[in-house]
């Protein structure tokens, strides 16, 4: 280092210049204060006592924060900071100060009878709470859960529930569903179907009723992954036929259905699904547009772009992700990836920078989540990789406060929370770029009570596979899997604000 | 006797001494024989050295013994006399000088007349011992040539030797009784008298004999007398003046000096060569050296040439004073003498002696120089010719796997409900849909990445699920399953009426066919009971889905389907002449195409690409055209039962699986024999199967592994199909010996599903 040896401040810990800077206003240092001498030996915990001090910003409580130089965050001495990155002592350090993140602790579980496929939330600050404005009644905080029985199930937050879709609706297994709206309910399954509930709730929100008010043919297999957009209403679909759909949840503006894929249609299908779609005399409707993305691969998942509901975003196992317009069904841009795909999801990223662009975060089957730039100009389309599953992702959530992290779920058992910012370089068998760890894992509750995780399995996550996530301001990480319980893990503060 | 010859002069007594001496002599051995004694003289003279001696002697004695001849009395005195003063020349002359040696007579004129005594020559003439007196001058002849003369012979004055007188028998007897001083028995063959000799004379030979100095009192080592030497003269040796030469100088010199003076003058003499001379002088001489080496450039040493290992550095240890910590404790020092010298570490022992000028020679040094140098010799610095190999580099250049992703590595989904074993597995079309079919005489039907079950029906509460197999092809889902002899046709209820209308067609097609043509059989009167029957399973079975069976004679064990999904083979390996079956779909038709085979088949398959049937049996594999029926080719792989066998997408190779754990990689365009033959499991290879579009292959063991190859082949001809282990999966659990009992790939993705005996199923990704 450029510091002389025989200085005499050497003996003693070195003075470094440190100048605190935070993006929250309700934290804001005063005016004057924000310059300091620190010692170099001091870490983390020290700094966040200098900023609570009464000489700081005399918090009534002290807060723990976390500090950020040039955007990674600081985990070791300041010295040894100094020293890794090679910068001088003399020169004065910017610490961005956030407040520090509490891990996701565990809340509380909802048992199910089977296993559960996916998981959405409804709440104030849940997208489809937003999409319904006002009809949303204060409090009216739901899950929904979609599950292999067939069934979908409406939860509260004291763990009742609320509303069970009618048995034999769906004719097989629920494989995924979402809120459109607080009144609407969007599901799709292995029957091929995608349908439409309409969710309405009694008086004293103790009590409520799914009733099925469309089905949307047209899927030739199993209707793996559906995006919704609440104020157009429509319903974007990806079948394991390579499929994407789009439906619409108006009966008038629906096409019909398909005659050959209706229950029924084949001269001798079984009398039992027969008796059982005799039974819902529900609206058949059929597909705005089917649009063969993905040739005869499955498409795993699908999504709207959170500012422009005319494109979507579509994954596959073929490896491609496709940046669909949806006002001409036709595919704008592909990108290849090198693994199959299994789940997608759009990052705000963009929102600081305020344009439109998104960024994609796909989980793979090769246990780890690409993200991709889909602009068609982008140089390089992936960007960053997720790493530290150990089985294939199979379902992913943007974080609500954040357009740095995300919440995937794994066939491991685990739920990953991830911080975009704590990037640290590849390694050439990682494939290069930048590649980030997870901040947080979230096991299973059911396992560690069980104590199956006990038993070294060979199969990671087995018995305890995760298949749907949400994350929400309100409700936290939601998530739901082969163990049969919606686990409500908190979500707030869990990162870096910045 | 000494009385009696006291008369005799005293010249003679000496003479007479010794001849009594030796009569004494003879008398003391006269009862001996003259023979005897001869022998015992002749055992004397044996002892000299000189044998013509011996033989004079004795021819002598002979004379002297036989014709002894009277003696002249006044002959022997005289002859005696003369012998006796040669013998002893040294006293006697001093008495005969005494008297006078002329005698007084009286001439003729009365005057008186000195006359001498006749001058003995032998007096005065000669010293010479040798010369003797009379000299017989005959010559070398024999003297019997004058046995009839009274002389002998004649002396050098040409007067006669007259023969010696030769006494009376009894003389002679009486003679050889009493022998004479001196007698020898020999006869002196000048004189031809008795050879006497006298006691000196004796006394020499005997000396001579004896080889001492013939002289009694000659003293061969005198004391040196020293003239000239140590003693150191005080006085001149002569007390004459320095004679004046020595003090003027030489005329003679000065003479030859003014000659050459005169030269020199002249020019005749130069007293030195002119510098010129010199010169070349100087210049020849030098020219006479040739430096051979004066050009030599050092040179690199041989390549050959190692240089001698330069010995350690002396250390401190081995300073005269070495510091103290070098010094060996009392026990070290204990150690080391204990130690045998072989086994020191070190050869000598630190030693301190304080200041240089103590220190006393090294007692090692011839030691230790000697030891190097016997190192040196005895360990000959030679290069040897190595094969420097790097073991790294004869192994065959493979890839490392990681740059040959993507391949299954890790176990991603568990599929748990069977009971019992697992026999097969099979990954449907379109890659969404996993069947199995185990011991519990259940086909199943999963999610294949959720994991969950979506279908199951029970086909048979007795017989295991022996194979289930997807029919190919994407527009219609039927699940093949064989449950002992019957093969069950099912429409798992996961597709859309679409396809599952289109599947029932399928299934159904055949019966209008079958109708007609067991009439035609029928008719033609061949025979009466087909090769198998294709019929409905039956309402429980038709309601869950499984809507068609073909039941064959003996129970199947392999299914494997035509790319095209109308035709599949079936083989029976119990089933004896109709062991293989190829079975049409759309006619619900089954033929045995091979009526004979030289064994127990095990499996079959069509090749992928091309109309050709594999069927593999124990220990060979045979490939047949099927449009031309004939046998194009048998494999032999070399094992001793094949398990199973699975053919590359591309159609040319084929990888075989075998029970003695041999898995074998066959080039059909190469050679019957295997390409390659691996040996990665412990256990029975149950199954090998090619990924339909990565260049991955896997085969699964009854040790409950299933390895991941990459195999690539190229179209080229010239290059070999690239054969990398890449990944052992295990996790299966062996039970009863029975570990992977089947895998299947993803039609896509590298992704694979292995069954395994311990009921789970499992994707590994």
């Amino acid at each position: 280092m450029d510091t002389p040896m025989g200085q005499p401040g050497m003996a003693e810990a070195q003075q470094i210049r440190v100048n605190f800077t935070t993006s929250s206003p309700d934290i804001q240092l005063p005016e004057g204060k924000s310059q300091l001498l620190v010692p170099s030996d001091i870490k983390r915990y020290g700094l966040s006592r200098v900023l609570n001090s009464e000489s700081m910003l005399d918090t009534p409580s002290p807060i723990p924060f976390d500090f950020l130089i040039n955007g990674t965050f600081l985990r070791t001495t300041l010295d040894e900071y100094l020293k890794a990155n090679g910068l001088s002592f003399e020169t004065t350090v910017t610490l961005q100060y956030v407040r520090s993140l509490i891990p996701p602790v565990y809340q509380a579980s909802f048992e199910h009878d089977d296993w559960i496929s996916d998981i959405d939330v409804l709440s104030a600050t849940s997208r489809a709470g937003l999409w319904s404005g006002d009809k949303l009644a204060t409090g009216q905080d739901r899950i929904l859960s979609a599950s292999y029985d067939g069934l979908l199930r409406v939860w509260n937050s004291s763990g009742n529930v609320l509303a069970t879709s009618p048995a034999g609706s769906h004719s097989a297994s629920v494989k995924t569903a979402k809120f459109l709206s607080s009144s609407q309910v969007a599901s799709a399954g292995l029957d091929r179907t995608v349908r439409v509930w309409k969710y309405t709730e009694s008086e004293d929100r103790l009590s409520a009723a799914l009733k099925p008010t469309l089905e949307l043919y047209g899927h030739k297999a199993s209707v793996d992954a559906i995006d919704v957009h609440g104020p157009t209403g429509r319903i974007l679909s990806a079948s394991a036929d390579g499929c994407i759909g789009l439906w619409t949840t108006s009966k008038s503006n629906a096409p019909a259905a398909p005659p050959s894929l209706l229950p029924g249609a084949g001269a001798s299908a079984s009398k039992k699904r027969k008796i059982a779609s005799a039974t819902t005399p529900t609206s058949q409707r059929g597909a705005l547009s089917l649009m063969p993305v993905h040739g005869t691969s499955p498409a795993t998942a699908v999504c709207f772009d959170p500012h422009d509901s005319t494109v979507a975003y579509s994954a596959s196992q073929d490896h491609t992700v496709r940046t669909l317009d949806l006002t001409t069904a036709r595919v704008e841009h592909a990108i290849n990836t090198l693994h199959p795909l299994l789940a997608l999801t759009t990052l705000p990223s963009a929102a600081s920078s305020g344009g439109s662009s998104v960024l994609l975060a796909a989980g793979t089957a090769a246990r780890h989540i690409t993200l991709i730039d889909p602009r068609v100009s982008a140089a390089t389309t992936s960007v960053m990789t997720l790493r530290g599953h150990r089985n294939m992702v199979t379902c992913l959530a943007p974080s609500p406060d954040s357009a740095h992290a995300l919440v995937s779920g794994s066939a491991d058992g685990t739920c990953r929370i991830w911080d975009l910012r704590s990037v640290r370089a590849g390694t050439k068998a990682e494939g290069g770029g930048g590649v980030c760890e997870s901040v947080y894992v979230v096991e299973r509750e059911s396992q560690k009570a069980a104590g199956v995780r006990k038993e070294k399995s060979d199969v990671p996550g087995r018995g305890a596979k995760v298949f749907g996530v949400a994350w929400d301001r309100t409700w936290g990480i939601v998530s739901g899997g082969e163990d049969r319980m919606v686990q409500v893990n908190r979500g707030r503060d869990l990162l870096a604000a910045t | 006797m000494a009385p009696t010859k006291s008369s005799l002069k005293r010249k003679a007594s000496i003479v007479e001494a010794a001849a009594a001496a030796a009569e004494d002599h003879a008398q003391s051995d006269d009862e001996f024989g003259d023979g005897l004694l001869e022998g015992l003289l002749e055992d004397d003279s044996d002892d000299e050295s000189d044998a013509d001696f011996d033989d004079d002697a004795e021819a002598g004695s002979g004379d002297s013994s036989a014709e002894d001849d009277d003696l002249e009395s006044d002959d022997i005195p005289t002859d005696g006399e003369d012998l006796e003063k040669k013998l002893t020349n040294g006293f006697g002359n001093a008495e005969e000088d005494d008297g006078p040696n002329y005698r007084i007579e009286t001439d003729a004129n009365g005057g008186t007349r000195y006359i001498y005594d006749e001058i003995d020559p032998a007096v005065y003439d000669t010293d010479d011992s040798d010369a003797q007196e009379p000299v017989n001058t005959i010559g070398n002849i024999p003297l019997s040539f004058y046995d009839s003369y009274p002389h002998i012979g004649y002396d050098i004055n040409g007067k006669k030797i007259m023969r010696p007188a030769t006494g009376e028998a009894l003389d002679a007897l009486l003679e050889s009784i009493e022998v004479p001083e001196g007698w020898t028995g020999l006869t002196d063959p000048e004189t031809g008298k008795a050879l006497n000799l006298s006691r000196e004379q004796l006394e020499l030979l005997k000396r001579v004999q004896m080889n001492e100095l013939p002289e009694e009192d000659y003293d061969p080592y005198p004391d040196t007398v020293e003239w000239f030497t140590s003693m150191e003269e005080t006085m001149p040796l002569s007390a004459a003046p320095e004679p004046k030469r020595r003090f003027l100088p030489s005329k003679h010199e000065a003479k030859r000096v003014m000659k050459l003076v005169k030269a020199i003058r002249e020019g005749r003499i130069l007293p030195y060569k002119p510098p010129e001379e010199r010169e070349r002088e100087r210049e020849e001489e030098e020219e006479i050296h040739y430096d051979l080496w004066a050009e030599e450039t050092p040179r690199p040493p041989n390549v050959m040439h190692i240089p001698a290992p330069k010995p350690a550095p002396p250390g401190y240890d081995e300073s005269y004073n070495p510091p103290p910590e070098y010094l060996p404790t009392k026990a070290e020092r204990q150690a080391w003498e204990d130690a045998d010298p072989e086994e020191r570490e070190k050869e000598y022992l630190p030693q301190s002696h304080g200041s240089l000028r103590r220190t006393p020679a090294y007692d090692r040094l011839i030691y230790e120089r000697f030891s190097r140098s016997l190192d040196l010799y005895l360990a000959p610095r030679v290069r040897k010719m190595r094969l420097h190999i790097d073991p790294a580099s004869l192994l065959p250049k493979l890839p490392r796997p990681e740059e040959l992703r993507p391949f299954p590595s890790i176990a991603s989904v568990e599929y748990l409900g069977h009971d019992g074993r697992v026999r097969s597995v099979s990954i449907d079309p379109s890659g969404q849909w996993l069947a199995s079919g185990g011991d519990d005489g259940t086909v199943r039907v999963w999610g294949l990445t959720d994991g969950k079950q979506q279908w199951q029906v029970k086909l048979s509460s007795e017989d295991p699920v022996d194979v289930v197999r997807w029919r190919p092809g994407h527009e219609a889902t039927i699940l093949s399953a064989a449950v002992g002899e019957d093969i069950f046709f099912m429409i798992p209820s996961i597709e859309n009426p679409e396809v599952e209308q289109a599947s029932r067609d399928v299934l159904d097609a055949g019966f209008g066919y079958a109708a007609n043509a067991k009439q035609q059989t029928t008719a033609a009167g061949a025979r009466k009971d087909g090769p198998a029957k294709w019929s409905r399973p039956g309402g429980r079975l038709e309601d869950e889905g499984v809507l068609l069976k073909a039941t064959v004679r003996s129970s199947i064990k392999t299914i494997h389907w035509h790319r095209r999904g109308d035709f599949f083979t079936t083989v029976s390996p119990s089933g004896q002449r109709s062991a293989v079956a190829i079975h049409t779909l759309s006619k619900h038709q089954t033929q045995i195409p091979f009526r004979k085979l030289p064994g127990i088949p095990q499996a079959a398959a069509f090749s992928p690409s091309k109309p050709l049937l594999f069927v593999a049996l124990q220990r060979s594999i045979r490939v047949y055209d099927l449009q031309r029926q004939e046998l194009v080719k048998t494999v032999q792989p070399g094992c001793r039962w094949i398990s199973s066998f699975d053919i590359h997408p591309a159609g040319d190779n084929l990888v075989v699986g075998s029970y003695d754990r041999r898995l074998l990689w066959h080039d059909l365009e190469m050679s019957p024999k295997p390409y390659k033959t691996m040996r990665f499991h412990e256990q029975a290879i149950r199954s090998v199967k090619f990924h339909r579009s990565y260049p991955i292959w896997a085969d699964s063991s009854d040790d409950g592994t299933i390895q991941i190859y990459h195999g690539k082949v190229v179209n080229d001809l010239m290059e070999a199909p690239q054969i990398v282990p890449l990944k052992t999966l295990s996790g299966h659990k062996v039970k009863q010996r029975l570990g992977v009992t089947d895998i299947d790939w993803h039609p896509k993705n590298p992704w694979i599903v292995s069954a395994g005996a311990d009921g789970s199923i499992r994707l590994w990704t």
